[in-house]
């Protein structure tokens, strides 16, 4: 597995890569953190029912990384629709077989290059998170938030668990996103099938069965990246998505290990 | 070649199925260590499924075998000794090919150090910073080899390495895998060019349909097959009333181009040429060409699937 992660990582730490992924982080946690803070109003305006920024809930100590949360909120969608392109794409290419040439231990080569990825993922959310920081601590007196308490030891403790949470969210997203590229092979069909169902299909069901984002693997992860829900809590959603997570990653490992690598 | 060690390929009634479609169907076969194997079979005998099961990428319905003395059903005991190229190479458009290599040979556990030697093999060293999805497809094909040759394997399996490639392309591939085997390793490699194969192989396996034809020494295949005469008339035009002629002496003729070849078994084939110059000088039909040649392994492999047609 350990030479699947070094393989992995020849491919990842290249210069355009790192170049693209660093010009990417800026842009989200600049440009991100000016959003954020320029749409957060006193929490008198703001509906008791809105998930909106207000400007107390920033200024408190977790607020620098609570600026984050919010800039990333898309990042699920993201990093599902980026694992199933990674991962279906080998099939297409046919790179896979090349690799197994090399490496023919099948679980160990999808799982080594699973944690390289995820490993990436989690370096690109960090470097993120710091950005967005920085930002949101240089511009918050000119939208109003306070940001002395952003320094504080719990200002650290409320970054670790918002990145944790983060983390957890996609780390759930990209194993699905690999499950679909590794049954479907295809990179258009895996992408179709995979929006589809954690898009318009969940959510559709979900608008007319209230129980749904209790069963349903992208609306749990939904509930996970938004700290719980009225009717679900952080810890159900966790332990039921987690589940999920696990049930996919057997059956991708178990597909990959036993089909014939005709491409 | 060396034939006292252990095949480097051993198998005993090898299957695939898919669905009703049998791919390969009881092959049987042994491979000697050292030896440059010739794999022949028309489009969809079975090759490229042989060689998949061979490098476990590809499982078998039944049957069993060994490669380099460990089991087939075991592929992480020997892939790591044994270097491959399936069909077209398929590597990573974006990175060059110092960056491909640097990947697979991390995959494979094998010294980095070693691509630039496999580069300057290969002959692409000097265009090794260039991206892999820019080369031409003789590039692409070498640099499928240099992979393979990473690990500095003892046996090679090379799945029509000259498929689309030029003639000087070819040759070069040629080149390549008699300077690869004259290492000592064991080569088995596919190609539709029996004119290729035949240059470098001393082993030749044939399947049609999935089925084993002939495995065995390249010397001794078609060496039942006596010599063959080739005519060609001065005038394209008299090659029927040629082959009349031909037929009037008691002779099969098949058709080459403009020319008719003459199978000969157990006669001396100089008194048959002479009797068929004169018969066609006889009929008024002035022979531009006559030779006496060995069959070549293209005509022996036509003859041989002709004849099964027939």
């Amino acid at each position: 597995m350990i030479a699947a992660i070094r393989a992995e990582f020849a491919r990842l730490i290249r210069r355009r890569v790192l170049f693209g992924t660093l010009l990417t982080a800026l842009a989200v946690g600049i440009g991100g953190a000016n959003i954020v803070l320029s749409a957060a109003e006193p929490a008198g305006k703001v509906s008791p029912t809105s998930s909106a920024p207000t400007l107390e809930a920033l200024s408190g100590s977790g607020g620098g990384t609570q600026v984050f949360r919010y800039v990333v909120s898309f990042a699920g969608t993201l990093v599902f629709v980026v694992f199933i392109g990674l991962f279906a794409l080998e099939f297409s290419r046919g790179t896979y077989r090349t690799m197994l040439l090399r490496q023919p231990r099948r679980i160990q080569l999808l799982t080594g290059r699973y944690l390289a990825l995820v490993g990436f993922v989690a370096a690109a959310l960090a470097c993120t998170e710091v950005i967005a920081w920085i930002t949101a601590r240089i511009e918050g007196s000119a939208f109003g938030v306070t940001t002395h308490a952003w320094t504080s030891v719990d200002a650290l403790g409320s970054a670790l668990q918002d990145y944790g949470t983060v983390l957890v969210w996609l780390v759930g997203y990209s194993v699905l996103g690999m499950t679909v590229a590794v049954l479907l092979r295809s990179v258009p069909i895996a992408l179709a099938v995979g929006i589809a169902w954690a898009g318009p299909a969940e959510h559709l069901i979900g608008d007319a069965w209230s129980n749904a984002e209790k069963v349903f693997p992208g609306l749990l992860l939904e509930i996970v990246g938004r700290g719980g829900t009225a009717t679900v809590s952080t810890t159900q959603a966790v332990v039921t998505a987690l589940g999920y997570v696990l049930v996919a990653a057997v059956v991708s490992c178990a597909v990959f290990a036993r089909r014939d690598a005709t491409a | 070649m060396t034939t006292s060690l252990p095949p480097a390929i051993e198998i005993q009634g090898l299957t695939k199925r898919y669905g009703d479609r049998v791919a390969v169907d009881q092959l049987s076969v042994q491979i000697p260590r050292g030896a440059v194997a010739g794999f022949i079979g028309p489009n969809g005998a079975g090759k490229t499924t042989t060689m998949a099961m061979l490098l476990g990428l590809v499982r078998p319905t039944s049957g069993d075998g060994t490669v380099l003395g460990e089991p087939i059903r075991r592929p992480e005991r020997y892939v790591g000794r044994v270097g491959a190229l399936l069909e077209a190479p398929s590597l990573w458009p974006a990175l060059n090919s110092f960056e491909n290599l640097r990947v697979l040979a991390r995959l494979g556990g094998h010294d980095e150090r070693r691509i630039p030697e496999v580069l300057d093999l290969v002959g692409l060293r000097a265009r090794g910073g260039d991206r892999f999805g820019r080369y031409s497809l003789g590039m692409k094909q070498r640099l499928g080899i240099a992979a393979g040759l990473l690990g500095d394997p003892e046996l090679l399996i090379l799945d029509e390495p000259t498929n689309g490639l030029d003639p000087a392309g070819m040759s070069d591939m040629r080149d390549l895998i008699a300077r690869i085997a004259a290492d000592g390793r064991t080569v088995l490699v596919s190609s539709h060019l029996l004119s290729e194969l035949e240059q470098i192989c001393d082993w030749l396996m044939i399947i049609e349909a999935g089925r084993l034809v002939y495995a065995g020494e390249a010397a001794a295949f078609g060496a039942h097959t006596g010599n063959e005469i080739l005519l060609g008339p001065a005038e394209p035009a008299d090659l029927l009333a040629l082959a009349d002629v031909v037929a009037a002496a008691g002779h099969e003729a098949g058709s080459a181009g403009e020319h008719l070849v003459v199978p000969i078994n157990g006669t001396d084939p100089r008194v048959v040429a002479a009797s068929l110059n004169s018969a066609a000088a006889a009929a008024g039909i002035v022979l531009a060409e006559l030779h006496v040649r060995r069959p070549t392994l293209e005509s022996v492999y036509l003859r041989m699937f002709e004849g099964e047609v027939a």
